[in-house]
């Protein structure tokens, strides 16, 4: 057993096994237990149906994260008899507009606030950044009145991606800023030299160099209005507009139990996130605490 | 910079006498902001300013007047048609609701051009009597209501039912006249027919569109706009210095404005006024006919008329206005004057402060240097314009509505109203801050919680985000700490499945963990009865549906600590523990020593952001406990929440908010301070 002995003196490996190992059983039964959901074909919550008189052994079977029959019925059912295909197309439609607007505007700002000298500069990153403090909560009551009563924008697409992009311009602002701020000016000014304007500038020079902190700050976009939840239950009155996290919600909030087709959706719905965080959790945690030191 | 100066005295130009310096006026006019020499009295400014910001007033201030003389005459005609109403409606009450009587006051009731009315017997379902066009030939009264005709008996059914259930409670809640638009742009008004106490019938007056009030006021308007521009222009040859200029400008702006806004007020009396003598002539001419019909249909004529009541409100309250001879009640015109008056001088005192400011400022040179500043910047300003627009119109000013909505007592019904109309001052705070009832004896000498109150939900509040903050340091520091060793096999398949929790979607998460604590088919409670335990039922004692809650938020939070931990612990150099070690420090020495104080830079902003984290997880509580039992588990966020969305009470909930971003702020605030000082030591 080379795997649990300890290669030199220090610490002993074991007892690190062990503890690891149960964290890891630990993170991972809630994710086998909505896996074994989803392929049981079934709605129940229960992993296992239970006999009259169960034995021990029924007992165990009850809480192992195994289906007792593998069946994608769920998963062909949530897309094809529920809405739920219709509302993972909202979930892509306005995630999609959501990095698109927010991630275009974004850019241009933090160019200005990089590159230019000008009166308000110190004041309206200050001002990005402090925006950021602002309660959900708060901004939701005034919000909703603004775009559903006064707007009438309601359970439509473009009202969330209108507020999705505004919210996300800050964070976006203040990431691409800061790669910007890396881009050395010599470029630029040999390129003033030669007689280009600021915008051939900074569309052929900064923003093809700048192509990693853009990908990057576009897909924490598209993630945070992808698994967006309260604006969208709060705005999305009617079934059909709802995006895929309020469906979920629907499949199981209440007193609805389709606790199948809620499996089958989280998984859809999850596995592209998960993939994506996980590629890009290094620089999530730079810029994160990078920010609240800088704050 | 020449155009930064134009405070400076005019002695400078050397040119005295008005002569000159009216051709150096010229000159300035001519060439603008970026005229010549380092001139200093800008008369262009203060009249340009001054014709900018009087002009826009004037504007506003006659569109201001207009509206309100709609407004009077909207009013005057629904006084005309609800007299005309109640007084047909009396009048058939005397003939007992049917008959000959009630068809003859019809038949000849005084109505303006285009106006019709009709008669409703609930007995037989009648349409007794009626002069609306449609109501000829075949179809005229008396005759049975048709099938289509159903609204019209189900509109008299709700007035029968508004007067019965007005009588029972004692008092008016339900309007006992009803006005509704007609597609035609009219109104159709109805009122009940009560005979002997009870509802047998309706009159109905459907009355024709207003006709549109006139701009009017605009020779007024025009005056109060040249006079003081040219006495401006007069004043300009005499005065040399441009703060005075700009002085005399702002004073005749306030004669201007103030000239007009009398001129209005006189206007919106005298409209007042004149309604008066309109219904009250309409009044006289009703009462004259009423005694006719009565007195040749042999009608009842006990209780004898009383015409004041005819101008009433919805509930039939008489609105006092006019006494039953026709002629207007001196007091309370008064009163409806100076209330009519107070309206007009605050929206105008308003509109005088606004364009005093802006005067001022076009007048003193802040718009010039503006306007060269953006033009100085123009391409950082163009790029920056998208986003600060957006921002400003869904972040900023949301955030400032937001602030502004927790002084009002605005809810679900009255978002269309303007905030003024709603405002409450403090009230809301006070409600939520100076409720104290945190907790009662019930009859049995327990402790009974108010889960509504603030600082119940403050506490729990703050035990949650303490727990969950300090689970989630622990656990990610030992794993970061257990995942650090040197050589640990397997470490990138650990540390890849451990991370999973904070790459979930967390309203997943919170779902998943809701159907583990299910009470019959969760796994917890399987795994419980496993081990020969009874299940337990999670949500309904605040403790376990508290556990539920923190075994989620641990669940998803531990990744995020590990991940920074793991990063500093790897960023501190091997060479200092040899160091160390060959100092003689054992393991502890070394992890006090050296390890802690190498986390430090790393996990306390990490520690700063989770709390806030935290403090605002609302996914977690809102879809795990939801609440459950009985708002016991809510923390601040969510409990705004629900007053806004499930008890609908925006300003309330404003209110709430308000106090939550205070909170926050105060902690940003405090701990800027305290990293600060840690900082320096």
């Amino acid at each position: 057993m080379a795997l649990f002995s300890s290669r030199r003196e220090g610490v002993p490996h074991l007892p690190l096994h062990v503890l690891l190992l149960g964290f890891t059983l630990f993170t991972l039964y809630p994710i086998l237990w909505v896996v074994s959901l989803a392929f049981s074909g079934r709605q129940s919550l229960a992993l296992s149906t239970l006999p009259e008189s169960p034995t021990a052994m029924d007992r165990l079977r009850a809480v192992i994260p195994w289906p007792e029959t593998w069946s994608l019925s769920n998963f062909t059912s949530v897309l094809t008899d529920q809405p739920f295909a219709r509302w993972v197309l909202n979930s892509v439609i306005i995630s999609t507009g959501t990095t698109v607007v927010g991630v275009f505007v974004a850019c241009t700002a933090a160019y200005a606030f990089s590159r230019f000298k000008f009166p308000g500069q110190r004041a309206g990153l200050m001002a990005f950044l402090v925006s950021q403090m602002f309660p959900g909560t708060l901004m939701l009551i005034p919000l909703y009145i603004i775009l559903v009563q006064w707007l009438g924008l309601g359970s439509s697409r473009l009202g969330l991606i209108i507020v999705y992009a505004t919210t996300s311009i800050p964070f976006s602002v203040w990431m691409l800023k800061g790669y910007f701020d890396t881009i050395p000016k010599d470029l630029e000014e040999a390129a003033l030299m030669e007689g280009a304007s600021v915008s051939r500038i900074f569309w052929s020079i900064i923003l093809p160099l700048a192509k990693p902190a853009l990908s990057v700050t576009a897909l924490f976009s598209f993630m945070t209005a992808w698994n967006e939840f309260i604006l969208a239950a709060t705005f999305m009155d009617q079934e059909a507009m709802y995006t895929a996290p309020v469906g979920l919600r629907f499949f199981v909030g209440g007193f609805s139990q389709q606790w199948g087709y809620f499996a089958a959706g989280a998984i859809l719905v999850s596995v592209p996130v998960v993939v994506l965080f996980l590629f890009l959790q290094k620089y999530l945690v730079s810029g994160l605490t990078a920010g609240s030191v800088k704050g | 910079m020449s155009t930064n100066a134009p405070q400076q005295p005019a002695g400078d130009l050397g040119g005295p006498g008005p002569g000159v310096a009216s051709g150096q006026s010229g000159d300035v006019l001519l060439t603008g902001a970026n005229g010549g020499p380092a001139s200093s009295l800008r008369r262009g400014r203060v009249l340009g300013g001054l014709a900018l910001t009087l002009g826009l007033s004037l504007f506003l201030a006659n569109g201001l007047l207009a509206r309100a003389r709609e407004e009077r005459a909207v009013e005057r005609a629904q006084r005309r048609a609800g007299v005309a109403l109640l007084s047909l409606a009396d009048v058939v009450q005397r003939a007992g609701g049917t008959g000959d009587g009630v068809r003859a006051a019809v038949k000849d009731w005084p109505l303006p051009a285009g106006a019709s009315v009709r008669v409703i017997a609930f007995n037989g379902i009648r349409l007794e009597a009626s002069t609306f066009p449609e109501d000829t030939g075949d179809k005229a009264a008396p005759r049975r209501l048709s099938r289509d005709e159903k609204p019209l008996y189900d509109r008299g059914q709700r007035l029968r039912a508004a007067v019965e259930t007005n009588r029972e409670e004692g008092g008016a809640r339900k309007p006992e006249v009803e006005s509704e638009a007609r597609p035609s742009g009219g109104r159709l008004l109805s009122a009940p027919v009560e005979v002997d106490g009870t509802v047998v019938g309706a009159v109905e007056v459907a009355t024709p569109p207003v006709p549109p009030v006139g701009r009017g006021g605009l020779a007024e308007a025009l005056a109060a706009f040249l006079v003081p521009l040219g006495v401006c222009g007069g004043a300009g040859f005499l005065v040399r210095r441009q703060r005075v200029l700009a002085g005399v400008a702002a004073v005749l702006f306030v004669a201007g404005l103030g000239g007009y806004a009398v001129h209005s007020m006189r206007t919106l009396a005298d409209e007042l006024r004149g309604t008066q003598e309109a219904v009250g002539a309409e009044l006289r001419e009703r009462t004259t006919r009423a005694q006719a019909l009565l007195a040749a249909h042999g009608l009842r004529t006990e209780p004898p008329l009383t015409p004041a009541a005819w101008d009433a409100d919805s509930l039939r309250h008489p609105l006092g206005l006019l006494t039953d001879a026709g002629q207007p009640v001196e007091a309370m015109l008064a009163t409806r004057v100076a209330q009519v008056r107070d309206e007009a001088s605050r929206a105008l005192g308003l509109l005088g402060v606004l364009g005093l400011a802006l005067l001022l400022y076009v007048g003193l040179g802040g718009l010039h240097r503006t306007a060269a500043t953006l033009k100085e910047h123009r391409q950082a300003y163009a790029y920056i314009l998208p986003a600060l627009v957006g921002m400003l119109l869904l972040v900023f000013f949301p955030f400032g509505y937001g602030i502004a909505l927790s002084f009002t007592d605005a809810n679900l019904y009255n978002t269309h109203q303007p905030l003024s109309e709603l405002w409450v001052g403090l009230r809301n705070y006070v409600e939520i801050l100076g409720d104290f009832q945190i907790a009662r004896r019930a009859a049995d000498g327990s402790l009974v919680f108010n889960y509504l109150n603030f600082y119940y939900t403050l506490f729990f509040t703050v035990v949650w985000t303490v727990t969950n903050v300090a689970i989630g340091v622990t656990v990610g520091l030992v794993l970061a700490l257990a995942l650090n060793v040197p050589n640990l096999r397997l470490r990138p398949v650990y540390r890849v499945v451990l991370i999973l929790p904070w790459a979930m979607p967390n309203y997943i998460t919170a779902l998943i963990w809701k159907g583990m604590f299910h009470q019959q088919f969760g796994v917890v409670n399987q795994v419980i009865r496993m081990f020969g335990g009874q299940g337990v039922s999670w949500f309904d004692s605040p403790t376990t549906s508290f556990l539920t809650a923190l075994a989620t938020n641990g669940w998803l939070s531990f990744p995020f600590m590990m991940v920074v931990s793991l990063g500093a612990l790897q960023s501190i150099p091997a060479e200092i523990y040899e160091a160390a070690r060959v100092d003689g420090a054992n393991r502890w020495q070394q992890f006090t020593a050296i390890t802690l104080p190498a986390l430090r830079p790393a996990l306390v902003p990490a520690v700063i952001l989770s709390v806030v984290w935290t403090f605002n997880m609302f996914n977690i509580i809102f879809l795990v406990t939801g609440g459950d039992p009985g708002n016991s588990t809510e923390i601040l966020v969510t409990q705004a929440f629900k007053f806004a969305f499930q008890r609908y009470r925006y300003g309330y909930a404003a209110a709430y908010a308000t106090i939550i971003f205070g909170i926050l702020l105060l902690y940003s605030l405090v701990q800027n301070r305290v990293s600060r000082a840690t900082e320096a030591a």
